[in-house]
């Protein structure tokens, strides 16, 4: 078989060059894993997401009956649901902490802006995932988290109550809202999403990777005039040293998962998400998930709704767009004050906005 | 780009400014807009009592109403009182159906328009035949109150309400019967909530739990001890039923965490093998 192999795509060859020969920077820290720990959260969501997809009826008189199906009668049904819900909260966190660690190792500078840009996508993209499935269940959360969410919109003058229309296909949550997000969440995004990852991953290869700011000299400040991938001929070998550090963040991926399933099993389901969705009863707290709702609690606070989604728009525009703007060549962080002071201001105010929303 | 960023700041700014309004204004349009918007009807009774024109004692009925175990259940004003709640100025006209107040005596045929069982029950009993005939009597309304109608529980039967006409010893004596079954029910609608809680969907129990619960409480308004007595048996094996399928739910409860602990520990004592070899690789 290997010999079959060898003979029509190279094997050996392929093993030899891609994972032995391939050479990761000396000083590669655990936080390099996030990204791939992203892809591999995104795996169990598509594995678990298709076994859902089979039991699942996206319709208001089914959806909820099945998803209580899935929960009682489907062998393990439990397993995969807990898993899908728990691990489409876990990929968000994931998502955005790659984003954090590799915005502080500045390895977002030159020449992988592009790299950048599509890593922020994904982001973006996962947010979308994970709101757009949150109506599947056709709870009561679900129901009324997604009202408020495609009311966001209809802040914007002119264009906002058309995306809210568009998005909801009609001007409340109905079946036809449901069949769009579930169209949307199991159809529309995932090509998109498999395209990027593959773009982000390929530029991440063409490029080669950005050794860390803290301690070796960086060849990246020189003049960018031509093309020239960043290699480490004195590195590590990727296997087996990176693919071990890789394999153990993946288990401790998949503990921290079951041990929120076994311990925690409510802590993405609040009472609301055992009840099915009622639009003539609008529950006490309407919130949406926790990575929309320092958004959410910024657009209560901002006086005018225009104002206050303008600034959210620039805000994330800014993050994806922030490798053209900053063109500063220092990578550490640490030796950029200004920049890591309002790094910190927006990370904090994000957690307090984020803590604000949930008690408010 | 810089420019093109500064350009789009302003773009987006200027015209948020220009539009600049005030947080009352945000507040009634956005964040405490009914969101289910034409779909909750509008409620001519409501808002017309809850009024400042309504003299207090009308206007207590909408808070009184709103706390209630038939508000949580969505049983509005029209559906004891008749009438067209969605037109304020035919709201109280006979043509559509309007009822108004009943008077004292006719208080359980008033309730029994969906009681229908308990009201079959409290006319047999002593209680519904001497407001029948007249006397004084008690009817639904001096047990249950009128608009904060709460979830029956056995601790309606009281020595300061009974003893308002009665002694309480017969009273006492049923509610001594009643209260195994009704403590049972409870911590069965406990248990059947923490299920739920957990994603464990036990409908078909819940549904067998309010059935039970309600023909038992039924039986209760003939104020016949003997009767309650002799069908106890009857309820106490439907009773346990349940709590057998809410024991096997707990179990397959259990097992599930067992399970998921299993793969937590799995997953961790695979993590901490390859971090122990990968740190004897580097070596």
């Amino acid at each position: 078989m290997k010999t079959w192999l060898n003979v029509r795509i190279g094997l050996d060859d392929f093993i030899q060059t891609k994972i032995i020969d391939y050479r990761i920077p000396k000083n590669i820290n655990i936080f390099y894993t996030l990204g791939f720990l992203a892809v591999i959260a995104y795996a169990v969501q598509a594995v678990t997401g298709i076994i859902l997809l089979i039991y699942y009826i996206p319709h208001p008189d089914h959806a909820f009956r099945s998803v209580q199906d899935i929960m009682t009668k489907v062998p393990y049904g439990w397993l995969f649901r807990q898993m899908h819900v728990v691990g489409s909260n876990l990929m968000i966190t994931v998502a955005i902490l790659h984003m954090i660690t590799v915005f502080l190792m500045g390895n977002y500078k030159r020449p992988r802006e592009l790299t950048w840009l599509g890593g922020g996508l994904s982001l973006l993209l996962t947010i979308i995932f994970g709101f757009s499935g949150y109506l599947l269940p056709w709870t009561q959360l679900s129901y009324w988290a997604t009202t408020v969410v495609t009311s966001m919109p209809t802040a914007f003058p002119l264009i906002g109550n058309p995306i809210a229309q568009v998005l909801r296909g009609g001007d409340h949550i109905t079946e036809i809202t449901l069949s769009r997000f579930f169209a949307l969440h199991v159809a529309v995004l995932p090509p998109i999403f498999l395209t990027l990852t593959g773009i982000h991953l390929f530029l991440i290869n063409r490029i080669g990777i950005s050794a860390t700011p803290f301690g070796m000299a960086d060849e990246e400040k020189r003049p960018l005039t031509e093309y020239k991938r960043k290699t480490h001929a004195d590195g590590y070998p990727y296997y087996p040293v990176f693919f071990q550090k890789q394999m153990y963040m993946m288990m401790a991926y998949l503990a921290v998962m079951f041990f929120i399933i076994t311990f925690l099993p409510n802590l993405f389901f609040p009472e609301e998400a055992h009840i099915p969705a009622d639009p003539f009863k609008t529950p006490a707290e309407i919130r949406p998930a926790w990575y929309l709702l320092a958004p959410y609690q910024l657009l209560k606070l901002i006086p005018n709704k225009f104002f206050g989604i303008t600034i959210q728009a620039i805000l994330v525009a800014l993050f994806l767009v922030w490798p053209f703007v900053d063109t500063y060549q220092e990578k550490n962080v640490l030796k950029r004050p200004i920049l890591r002071g309002v790094f910190i201001f927006l990370l904090v105010m994000w957690v307090i906005l984020l803590f604000w929303g949930r008690t408010s | 780009m810089r420019y093109l960023l500064l350009s789009l700041t302003m773009l987006f700014t200027l015209p948020s400014m220009s539009t600049a309004g005030y947080r009352e204004d945000f507040e009634r349009e956005f964040m405490t807009k009914t969101w289910a918007g034409a779909q909750v009807e509008e409620n001519s009774c409501i808002s017309c009592h809850a009024s400042d024109k309504m003299k207090p004692e009308f206007k207590e009925i909408v808070d009184a109403w709103q706390a209630s175990w038939h508000a949580q259940n969505k049983i509005s004003c029209e559906n004891c009182h008749g009438g067209d709640p969605k037109d304020a100025d035919l709201a109280m006209s006979r043509e559509r159906g309007f009822l108004g107040s009943p008077h004292y005596k006719d208080v359980p045929e008033f309730c029994g328009k969906c009681h229908v069982g308990i009201l079959a029950n409290f006319l047999e009993s002593g209680h519904g035949k001497a407001l029948k005939a007249g006397k004084k009597a008690p009817n639904c309304v001096t047990c249950h109150g009128s608009h904060n109608i709460q979830k029956a529980n056995i601790d309606i039967i009281s020595e300061q309400l009974c003893t308002k006409c009665h002694s309480y010893e017969r009273a006492k004596i049923m509610k001594v019967t009643l209260f195994l079954i009704e403590k049972k029910a409870a911590q069965l609608e406990q248990s059947l909530q923490e299920l739920r809680q957990e994603g464990l969907y036990p409908e078909d129990d819940q549904k067998s739990l309010f059935s039970t619960q309600a023909t038992f409480r039924t039986l209760f308004h003939t104020v016949d001890v003997n009767l309650v007595r002799s069908r106890t048996d009857e309820f106490t094996s439907k009773l346990d039923l349940i709590d057998k399928n809410v024991q096997t739910m707990f179990r397959d409860l259990r097992s599930r965490k067992n399970f998921s602990a299993f793969l937590m520990l799995v997953f961790s004592g695979m993590g901490i093998i390859i971090f122990l070899l990968s740190t004897t690789k580097k070596d």
